[in-house]
């Protein structure tokens, strides 16, 4: 049963602002009300409302079903101009859920994804396209599709879940998977542009305490991004390269938070687990989170508002019609994690099939000044290890990545972060050849000593 | 049952509706300082006042405005911003100052190559007098003996007779020199450059080297260089400022990265904005970068220290905001961390304090005697911004007389200088393309390959009608070339709408030819330069073999352009190009835009033939002595 707690007016009153009529919601909120909300369920294949859900519409003092009809419904996400709402949905209890579209102004729904398993998490892009999660072998793997369902395009190629958290401004997509990427259990931020080139961390200051992740990633206004972490709220500021911590009551956050035009924030926790997710407001800063809506029986939860938005940037592709990929490392002894025990001359590279079936490809040179330069299988899940002249690995990355078919890409070094800005160097690999040393798979190569 | 059909609900609606309401922005009054302006307004860009610099009388109490397009300095009352007088200048004058008693006001006339001076009494002007070539900045010595004045295209600072004008000197600069900054105690001058200097020219990808820069500092009292301090990877340097201690200097620039592969945008891969700061508080001269993860600070131009050293304001022309650096956390930071700063985008977080947003392409910026206020020459959109040094906020904006409507042709010139169609607002036309020109370097662009097809840039002047475009003449017009290839391989973000497009493409084509400074008037040419135009013309060698039309300087260089808008293979095809066929250039003031060929490995313009037509396959050269060659491009330069 859902209640109202009355002393968020007085919050707000004491903020200067002038009650508007009692009983009149100039915004309507759609939350997704559940008997049990896993969160973080579906990064590890599970599912988040086991015990089905449903879609409220809270307009004013009334809440009603947003759509009729479906058996389940949760992941709303409101068009840009505030005309239709994107929804996983539910026919039937034993259907699988598949993203739809609502059309608010006649309440119509269309079918927008096609598939036997599972489509969640829904989320527009521009140029009338969305994003999705779909439930694969390996996984839920991030889908990019237009909006009536057609070109459908994978954005996600390795072994563990991606599920989509916000589109940022910039275009490129903020979703959820673990850390390690395909090898690890924490709950981790990773960015995407929206034809899957270009992964990578948010950020690279990875909690050095494996068991509290971040997740819930929402973008406010003025670009920070604010997220779950743990039980309290942060956030990754643009002049920083690592996370702040956000004053707030400890609690179990689900991020996605609401920002309002005043600056207070919207979003769903609860105080033990034993409790139910409530729609709660929190001004930044205060000490109290403030209940707005809570249901004594079910979780409430995934707010968004229906109102219009600024759209996103689009990103426009830029991949070549190839099946494999460039990569350059400008500087691969560059890293956040130190300094390498012994000068790198050769570089190991691994991929990983679906069934986690590990093969080494082959390796290539590393140059004096750290620099690489190859041709990777496209959308496969790959990684690097650098290895010293006697051919031992001295470093490796932790987890998988891919690169788009058709896609040039250039790391400042292994795993430097996004602070780390390249230098105006030229490549000394580039003066050798400008054709990559080809670990495009079809055979193992090996080419080593760069110096 | 529903779960809505269980709620019992009493939504405090007030809360959600009214923290739903955006609070009235808090907007700063704009003045309006009309002006007796003699230009009637037309609509076209020459008639918007394009305020470009902005200064303080020596009492403080009149603002001087250098209005570019208007060809007028605006002078305005400091308190009431009303217009005092707008007085006539020559043709787009770029740099202004006061002399040392504050009695003249010297501004440059980069169009006609004088120098206006104005009685700031009379505020009239006294004397016009003729300069060096594309005049842009001005100083006079403490001693009111000598005037210096910086050559934008002989890349030198001339040394006037303060009383005569006449010119006593010439100081070799940087190339494009265009700025200058004296010392608080006058004794030097500290000048600044906007190209990148010419290096020696080494062939191949191999050889490719960052841009060097520098600040030339010259000993005012003796008219003579002291000191080149050296930018390293710079290429576009524009304003320098000092500490009233004199021991903090600042120099705004660019930092590009032109020798990496184009391939993407995110962490500053295109260009980072800086500061290179020197002096007795610093040691030796360090850079540091203004920009942080995702978001730039564009094109750094107009820099100001505070009286009290307590902050740095950076006017930053294509973010439309002002940088504002705390000094105390900056020398922390400087002295407490071991450099480089520049590949860190978190390095600013512990000295930019603020990002205050002004009006369309800032540029020219001063502090109020005191400090308190920071005055801010917003040249696209005519406007000046006054903020509040204490809180960092606008508090007044002076709209100076010209047309209320903005024309196509302006705002196609508003989208060539605004950053924020790039992915992270990192960078916009005018990044390579500085002041409508080029930037002097070469670029690795992705689409071609890493390492491949190496790029030098070329001129936009009068590029009107000379398509295609590309030196592979792979883009047919200009909106192809600056809508769908430069948001898919430069921007890597979403372009412009077709309108603006269209727009920019308008401005583009405007772009006129700067005054060619080889040409005589009346057409006339020199005895060389006639010597030169026989060469270039001519069907028969020197042996009398017949020239293959195909192979004759005016077949390809055709037309007042000096282009037939073909592709030829001339011979200068390197090992990491994709292909031979080049578009032909124009030679619109090829004089200007060394490095020569497709990938800048011509640092003159006599290396194209004696190093890089071998085979003759660059028109029949090899025939030619030294001095016809010399004669050739003496009317190559008048072009």
């Amino acid at each position: 049963m859902f209640a109202l707690v009355i002393s968020v007016l007085i919050v707000l009153l004491n903020c200067g602002f002038a009650p508007t009529k009692q009983g009149h919601l100039e915004a309507p909120i759609v939350v997704t009300a559940a008997p049990a909300y896993e969160p973080l369920a579906a990064l590890h294949g599970g599912e988040r409302f086991p015990q089905g859900a449903q879609l409220l519409l809270m307009r004013d003092s009334d809440v009603q079903p947003l759509i009729a009809g479906f058996a389940a419904t949760a992941d709303a996400d409101v068009s840009y101009d505030a005309s239709h709402v994107l929804f996983a949905g539910k026919q039937h209890a034993n259907d699988a859920w598949q993203v739809w579209e609502l059309t608010l102004a006649d309440k119509s729904v269309r079918r927008v994804t096609g598939s036997e398993s599972d489509a969640v998490r829904p989320l527009y892009l521009p140029g009338d396209r969305l994003v999705y999660a779909q439930r694969t072998t390996h996984g839920f793997q991030m889908e990019a599709a237009m909006l009536d369902g057609s070109a459908v395009l994978p954005l996600t190629y390795f072994n563990g879940s991606a599920m989509p958290a916000n589109v940022l401004h910039d275009g490129r997509i903020l979703f959820e998977s673990t850390y390690p990427m395909g090898d690890g259990t924490t709950p981790e931020m990773y960015l995407v542009y929206s034809d899957g080139s270009g992964v990578e961390s948010y950020r690279c200051d990875h909690p050095a305490a494996h068991t509290i992740g971040r997740w819930g990633g929402r973008q406010l206004a003025s670009g920070d991004v604010v997220f779950t972490h743990g039980s309290s709220l942060a956030k990754f500021m643009s002049p920083l390269a690592h996370e702040t911590s956000v004053a707030a009551p400890s609690a179990d956050y689900d991020g996605n938070i609401i920002e309002m035009a005043d600056g207070t924030w919207l979003m769903s926790a609860r105080s033990k687990a034993a409790h139910h997710y409530a729609l709660m407001m929190l001004k930044p800063g205060a000490k109290l989170l403030q209940t707005v809506v809570t249901h004594d029986s079910e979780d409430v939860a995934q707010a968004v508002l229906l109102l219009s938005r600024a759209a996103p940037n689009r990103h426009p592709t830029a991949l070549h019609d190839w099946t494999t990929a460039n990569l350059l490392a400008l500087d691969a002894r560059q890293s956040r994690d130190g300094a390498l025990a012994s000068a790198p001359t050769s570089v190991r590279m691994e991929m990983r099939s679906t069934d986690g079936t590990v093969v080494t490809v082959g390796t290539a040179p590393v140059e004096a000044d750290g620099s690489f330069f190859v041709k990777v299988p496209g959308d496969r899940q790959i990684r690097f290890a650098l290895l010293d002249a006697t051919g031992a690995v001295i470093r490796q990355e932790r987890g998988w990545f891919w690169s788009r078919r058709g896609e040039q890409r250039i790391c400042v070094g292994c795993h430097t972060g996004p602070e780390h800005a390249p230098e105006n160097n030229m490549p000394v690999v580039l003066t050798r050849s400008t054709t990559p040393v080809d670990l495009g798979g079809a055979e193992h190569v090996s080419i080593t000593g760069g110096h | 049952m529903s779960r809505a059909a269980q709620v019992r609900i009493a939504i405090a609606a007030s809360v959600l509706c009214t923290a739903l309401m955006i609070a009235a922005s808090l907007r700063s009054p704009v003045v309006r300082a009309a002006a007796n302006t003699s230009a009637a307004p037309t609509g076209s860009v020459k008639d918007y006042a394009s305020p470009l610099e902005i200064l303080f009388s020596r009492d403080g109490r009149q603002i001087y405005v250098l209005c570019q397009q208007s060809d007028s300095i605006r002078v305005l009352d400091a308190h009431t911003f009303a217009a005092i007088k707008s007085i006539a200048v020559g043709h787009l004058p770029r740099g202004f100052s006061l002399s040392h008693t504050g009695n003249r006001l010297y501004v440059t006339n980069t169009w006609d190559d004088t120098l206006s001076v104005i009685d700031t009494r009379t505020l009239t002007v006294v004397a016009t007098w003729p300069v060096g070539a594309e005049p842009s900045s001005v100083l006079e010595d403490n001693a009111g003996k000598r005037v210096f004045v910086a050559n934008r295209i002989s890349n030198d600072i001339a040394v006037l007779n303060a009383q005569t004008g006449a010119e006593e000197s010439r100081l070799l600069a940087g190339r494009g020199s265009s700025y200058m900054t004296p010392s608080p105690d006058g004794s030097r001058i500290y000048a600044t450059h906007i190209y990148p200097n010419l290096q020696a020219r080494r062939t191949g990808v191999e050889s490719r080297i960052p841009p060097e820069s520098e600040i030339t500092v010259i000993d005012a009292v003796r008219g003579v260089v002291e000191q080149r301090m050296p930018l390293h990877r710079a290429a576009g340097v524009f304003h320098v400022a000092f500490s009233s201690d004199g021991r903090l200097g600042v120099a705004a620039q660019l930092h590009p990265k032109n020798l990496v592969p184009l391939a993407h945008v995110e962490h500053g891969w295109a260009f980072e904005d800086t500061l290179t700061l020197f002096g007795a508080d610093i040691g030796a001269s360090v850079e540091v970068p203004l920009d942080e993860l995702e978001r730039y600070a564009a094109r750094p131009f107009g820099v100001a220290i505070s009286p009290d050293k307590s902050r740095i304001y950076v006017s930053c022309g294509g973010s439309q905001i002002v940088t504002v650096v705390d000094v105390v956390k900056l020398l922390h930071f400087i002295h407490s961390h071991a450099g480089p700063y520049v590949q860190d985008l978190s390095a600013s977080a512990n000295y930019v304090v603020a990002r205050i947003a002004v009006g369309r392409n800032p540029y020219g910026i001063a502090l109020t005697h005191d400090g308190s206020r920071l005055f801010v020459a917003n040249r696209l959109d005519d406007t000046v911004s006054v903020i509040d040094t204490r809180t960092n906020h606008v508090v007044s904006t002076i709209k100076l007389d010209g047309p209320a409507k903005v024309s196509p042709l302006r705002h196609g010139e508003q989208t060539f200088y605004n950053a924020s169609y790039a992915f992270q607002g990192q960078f916009g036309c005018a990044n390579c393309h500085l002041d409508s020109t080029f930037d002097g370097i070469e670029w690795d662009l992705e689409p071609d390959g890493f390492g491949r097809d190496i790029v030098d840039n070329r001129l936009l002047e009068d590029i009107r009608d000379t398509e295609p475009y590309k030196w592979n003449g792979g883009n047919p017009d200009i909106p192809t070339e600056c809508g769908p290839r430069t948001e898919k391989y430069f921007w890597r973000s979403q372009n412009y709408d077709s309108l603006t497009l269209a727009d920019l493409t308008l401005y583009i084509r405007s772009i006129p030819q700067r005054p060619n400074q080889w040409r005589l008037a009346h057409k006339q040419f020199t005895p060389a330069q006639e010597r030169g135009r026989t060469i270039f013309n001519r069907v028969a060698d020197k042996f009398g073999a017949p020239i293959p039309e195909q192979n004759r300087c005016s077949y390809c260089h055709i037309g007042a352009k000096g282009t037939n808008q073909k592709s030829f293979d001339v011979g200068t095809r390197k090992a990491t190009d994709n292909g031979a066929l080049l578009d032909t250039p124009q030679l619109v003031n090829i004089a200007l835009t060394a490095p020569y060929l497709h990938d800048g490995s011509a640092g003159t313009l006599e290396e194209i033939w004696t190093v890089f037509n071998a085979k003759d396959k660059h028109g029949r050269t090899n025939d030619l002595s030294k001095d016809e060659l010399n004669d050739l491009i003496e009317y190559l330069r008048t072009r």
